[in-house]
């Protein structure tokens, strides 16, 4: 036992080899906000506000986003090469993180004081990290009296704006004209009419109805709607609304209508297999127009309302910008200024195919595409996820709750009455 | 053999200049990060605080939360000694019996054993996207050869029942483990000396006596570091289970280090994500001290 | 004498055929995924499954050159140098240290052997945020060296417990020998010992290669800038990018494998040769 002494002595050794060189990191862990626009000077970009002795901002401005689309990422680059030819001051560049990477780059770039200027995110998670701390307070920068309220409210905690909506999508149901019409079915409305139809377009190759159901942020946005048209709000799983939207969910998948492995779907997934012909009708959203439209033109479907149980219900999704405080604060407001002008933003929405944030941009932004007006019509019955810094953690009750139904892993009642025990505790109720 | 005369291990300990530069720089990079980690499990940093510096020390709150919160971290630890234990069982079995049979000398033994090393070779995330695909339900290649061998009547769901879920992940874990096994055993294999084999023959033992006379003692020390480096990196696998089932469903493979990721990075809940992955620690920690024990009985001998 | 030739080349054939057939089992999957890269996205999805494609189709393959932002020869090649710097980096440090643990009894080297095991204790998961603030410190956040150091973490501790058994079953005789020719142990353990060990030491550098090859976690968190980013990182690209969309997923992992799979066959000679000659024998 005396040879494990001699261990720690060497651990101990080791400990204070290395605090010498990450003696500040250690330390960073106790600093005080205020005191990180010292350490994000590091940053490769390194912004330097000063520079020039005038008020202008200058300096370079790095963005994180996730899109992988290609289509996406052009867009965005445009966007950024008009900006950066429009002026001389500052340079802007995009850099790509993977969406199933985003948040754990921005929690270590937290933790490490080494992150970017300008983040565009998942609105649900907006909350969280402006709690962390690391988005900027831009209230006084930008006039959002014209946006509708619920993007703004993601961007909003404790009554101050901490980041800009980018741009909103929602979620439709989308089928195959051609399948239902072959089966002689109606579009459903109601979720009875929804199982009737899924059965009777259900064949050996090809599932009724499906919608992505993983067990995380993505599938409870898709899931959300049942329990929002029973009346029942995203905080009350384990009310008469919730139990009835897990029965919905169970005879969904017991019917044989609801693939099972849609838990393993992303959306993306959800919309590959139904233009692939093996789904006829699937819950998806917006950005995925685009998409279809160019991979199968001849593919004849539509869109239609969600079909509900009390009222019409859809999730709202979409990204923020946010401006992460101590950037290079300034320059990255300019930027947000000009890429929310409305020919900046209604290039950025038409070329992704989502619906501008701002509603004075939005009004005639589809006229004549009866598919992207469906969707401007839905946003009024779009309903945002949280805003709550604890969002995560709810969303993660939920998502185990509807994965243990469909797995049949739990009934409907005690999925509930487990999910709702967690998120009761969250809320501290 | 002779002994080698005292007199040169007299200065033992030169032999620590050897060991101290290695030494040295894994506890640089990796000595830190354990200690970073073991504080932080002890505090209680969210998302609220992570910048803020109030980090409360909480002592073993955030242990005694994950046990009594809910039942995921238990099902994790089940899960992950289920997962580690089944690996290395039927990896080291394989593994041993195909280094066996391709010791030996024929026209075909080392060009495929060569090609029998692809599988390790692979990067993680593809041997789980490819096996993946071979699970799926309807269009699996595995299913479709259950059902045509009439094993099974109907799709087995295998990554989308929590019962089947953890057995595909491990035989996937065992298909990437096997060629690990099969080269280190191997190679231990080539530094027993064939006369050994040689004269137990003429003493008239059987294969299976030499197998367990010769082959087995001589092969200890190789296959003490297999099973534990095995155990190690089994224990602590992430990429495979991540890629192929993210946990799911319903956390029926749901392991201490996807659920020290999850609630890391998924959830924000930095202290009990850091407190998951000390329990892991502790577990490989006493394994080692097991470990630390044959090498001692190993040097008495 | 003829009987037992005709005997022992009846036991090549048996034993060559079987191991065919294992072979073809443990090779399935590669099989598999390199047939469906070639099917149409139609053709993928047929009841029963189709073993050819029964139409050939190249658009998979066509559509990974045609990726913009992620080149993936670019990427390649940062896999290589990250790996090789790994490897590299495992060797230095391991084959001396494996020595010191085989053939000396000094004191502390339990703890010793304890250290190395624990640091490959933690999972990826809490590695990243420490590490990545070790990195910006020593400002090598965003460049290869930070992976390689991460990556050679791995490879050294298992580098050291293979090779120890290397050195320990290298007969005392052959280092008295040398001693008594007038070399002192550091000479004698690199004009002697490395060359003995030499099979171990390849499948060490291997090892630590692979290890490096196949690392996802660090690559990702650690370097930012796309242009710099291990060929894995692409795997998370192209996950995001298409789903389940299998032809287009299989042609990935296919052009993935292909290179690894030529460097092993390529060095595989090397490897296996080493090990079954059996120097040490000798």
């Amino acid at each position: 036992m005396k040879n494990y002494r001699w261990l720690i002595a060497v651990l101990v050794l080791a400990t204070m080899l290395i605090g010498l060189f990450t003696g500040c990191g250690a330390k960073e862990e106790q600093t005080p906000v205020t005191e990180s626009p010292e350490v994000s000077t590091q940053a490769p970009t390194g912004s330097d506000k000063s520079e020039g002795g005038s008020d202008l901002p200058s300096g370079n401005v790095t963005i994180w986003y996730y899109w992988e689309t290609e289509g996406h990422q052009k867009a965005l680059n445009t966007l950024i090469q008009r900006f950066n030819d429009s002026q001389d001051r500052i340079t802007v560049q995009a850099k790509y993180v993977p969406f199933a990477d985003m948040k754990k780059q921005l929690s270590i770039g937290a933790s490490a004081g080494e992150l970017p200027d300008l983040v565009i995110l998942d609105n649900p998670d907006h909350a969280a990290f402006a709690a962390m701390g690391i988005f900027a307070d831009i209230t006084d920068e930008f006039d959002v009296s014209t946006y509708y309220p619920g993007p703004i409210n993601s961007c909003t905690l404790d009554g101050r704006l901490y980041g800009v909506p980018f741009g909103s999508n929602c979620l439709l149901l989308f089928y195959n004209v051609d399948m239902l019409e072959a089966a002689g079915q109606k579009v459903p409305t109601t979720w009875d009419e929804l199982l009737e139809v899924a059965k009777a377009l259900t064949t050996d190759k090809v599932y009724g109805f499906a919608h992505c159901a993983l067990q995380n942020e993505e599938g409870t946005f898709n899931f959300l709607p049942y329990i929002w048209s029973t009346g029942a709000t995203s905080y009350e799983i384990n009310s008469e609304g919730g139990i009835k939207a897990l029965n919905m969910m169970k005879k969904l998948v017991d019917s044989g209508v609801f693939p099972k492995e849609a838990i393993n779907w992303t959306q993306g997934d959800t919309m590959h297999q139904f233009i692939s012909g093996n789904l006829a009708m699937m819950i998806n959203g917006t950005w995925q127009v685009p998409t279809m439209r160019e991979t199968v033109p001849d593919l004849n479907w539509n869109v239609a309302p969600i079909p509900q149980d009390k009222q019409q219900a859809s999730g709202l999704g979409g990204e923020n910008y946010a401006v992460i405080a101590g950037g290079n604060e300034k320059a990255a407001i300019e930027f947000l200024k000009f890429a929310t002008e409305k020919d900046n933003c209604l290039f950025m929405m038409q070329s992704m195919g989502y619906i501008a944030p701002n509603s004075t941009i939005a009004e005639g932004q589809f006229t004549g595409d009866p598919i992207y007006e469906a969707f401007v019509e839905e946003m009024n019955y779009a309903m945002a996820r949280g805003p709550l810094p604890e969002w995560p953690d709810i969303s993660d009750a939920i998502s185990l709750a509807f994965n243990e139904v469909i797995t049949g892993a739990a009934t409907p009642e005690d999925a509930a009455a487990k999910a709702q025990a967690t998120i009761d505790e969250i809320l501290g109720k | 053999m002779t002994k080698i005369r005292k007199g040169f291990f007299r200065y033992d300990n030169v032999g620590m200049l050897f060991v101290l530069p290695a030494f040295i720089y894994m506890i640089s990079f990796v000595g830190y990060p354990i200690i970073y980690n073991f504080i932080l499990s002890l505090q209680n940093v969210t998302v609220k605080n992570l910048r803020t510096g109030q980090h409360e020390f909480v002592t073993f709150k955030n242990y005694i939360d994950l046990f009594t919160h809910d039942d995921v971290l238990v099902r994790s630890i089940v899960n992950t000694l289920v997962f580690t234990v089944a690996c290395l069982i039927f990896q080291f079995l394989i593994g041993f019996a195909l280094a066996l049979f391709f010791n030996r000398e024929f026209w075909l033994s080392r060009p495929v054993r060569g090609l029998m090393m692809i599988p390790w070779m692979i990067p993680i995330t593809i041997s789980g996207l490819i096996f993946k695909f071979m699970f799926s339900n309807d269009v699996g290649i595995i299913n479709f050869f259950l059902k045509t061998l009439g094993i099974v009547k109907d799709n087995i769901e295998w990554l989308t029942n929590p019962k089947t879920a953890m057995p595909a992940v491990i035989m996937t874990n065992i298909w990437i483990g096997i060629p690990f096994n099969m080269i280190l055993l191997a190679a231990g294999l080539t530094t027993i000396p064939s006369e050994l084999y040689e004269s137990a023959s003429i003493d008239g033992a059987s294969k299976v006596q030499r197998l367990f006379r010769i082959t087995l003692p001589l092969l200890r020390p190789t296959i003490e570091s297999v099973l534990i480096l095995g155990f190690i990196y089994t224990f602590k696998v992430y990429d495979l289970v991540y890629v192929m089932t993210t946990g799911g469903p319903v956390n029926a493979t749901q392991l201490l280090s996807t659920y020290s990721y999850k609630l890391s990075f998924d959830m924000f809940k930095y202290s009990q994500g850091a407190a998951v992955a000390n329990i892991l620690f502790i577990v490989l920690f006493l394994v080692s001290l097991l470990y630390l024990r044959f090498i001692d009985t190993e040097i008495e001998t | 004498m003829s009987a037992k030739i005709m005997a022992s080349r009846r036991k090549d054939i048996i034993y060559s055929v079987i191991a065919v057939l294992l072979l073809l089992i443990m090779l399935f999957p590669l099989y598999w995924i390199f047939v469906t890269s070639l099917k149409l996205e139609k053709e993928i999805f047929r009841n029963p499954p189709t073993f050819w494609p029964t139409q050939l189709n190249l658009k998979s393959y066509m559509v990974q050159l045609e990726i913009g932002d992620f080149n993936m020869f670019r990427s390649f090649g940062n896999s290589l140098i990250i790996s090789g710097g790994a490897m590299i980096i495992s060797i230095i440090l391991a084959v001396p240290a494996s020595y010191g643990v085989a053939r000396f009894n000094f004191k502390g080297k339990k703890p010793i052997v304890l250290g190395f095991l624990i640091t490959q204790m933690l999972p990826v998961s809490v590695l990243l945020t420490p590490l990545f603030i070790i990195f910006k410190n020593m400002n090598l956040y965003n460049t290869f060296w930070s992976t390689i150091i991460a990556d050679s973490t791995i490879g050294i501790p298992f580098s050291i417990l293979i090779l120890k058994n290397y050195f320990a079953s290298i007969p005392k005789e052959l280092e008295e020998a040398a001693y008594i020719d007038g070399l002192n142990r550091f000479t004698a353990f690199i004009r002697m010992l490395i060359p003995i060990a030499k099979q171990g030491v390849v499948v060490c550098g291997v090892f630590s290669f692979l290890y490096a090859w196949g690392d996802l976690a660090y690559g990702m968190t650690f370097i930012i800038d796309q242009r710099r980013r291990p060929i894995t990182a692409g795997i998370f690209n192209f996950l995001g990018q298409y789903g389940t969309k299998w032809s287009y997923l299989s042609a990935f992992a296919v052009v993935t494998i292909i290179p690894v799979a030529l460097i092993f066959i390529f060095m595989q000679k090397y490897i296996i040769s080493g090990m079954t000659s059996g120097a040490v024998k000798g």
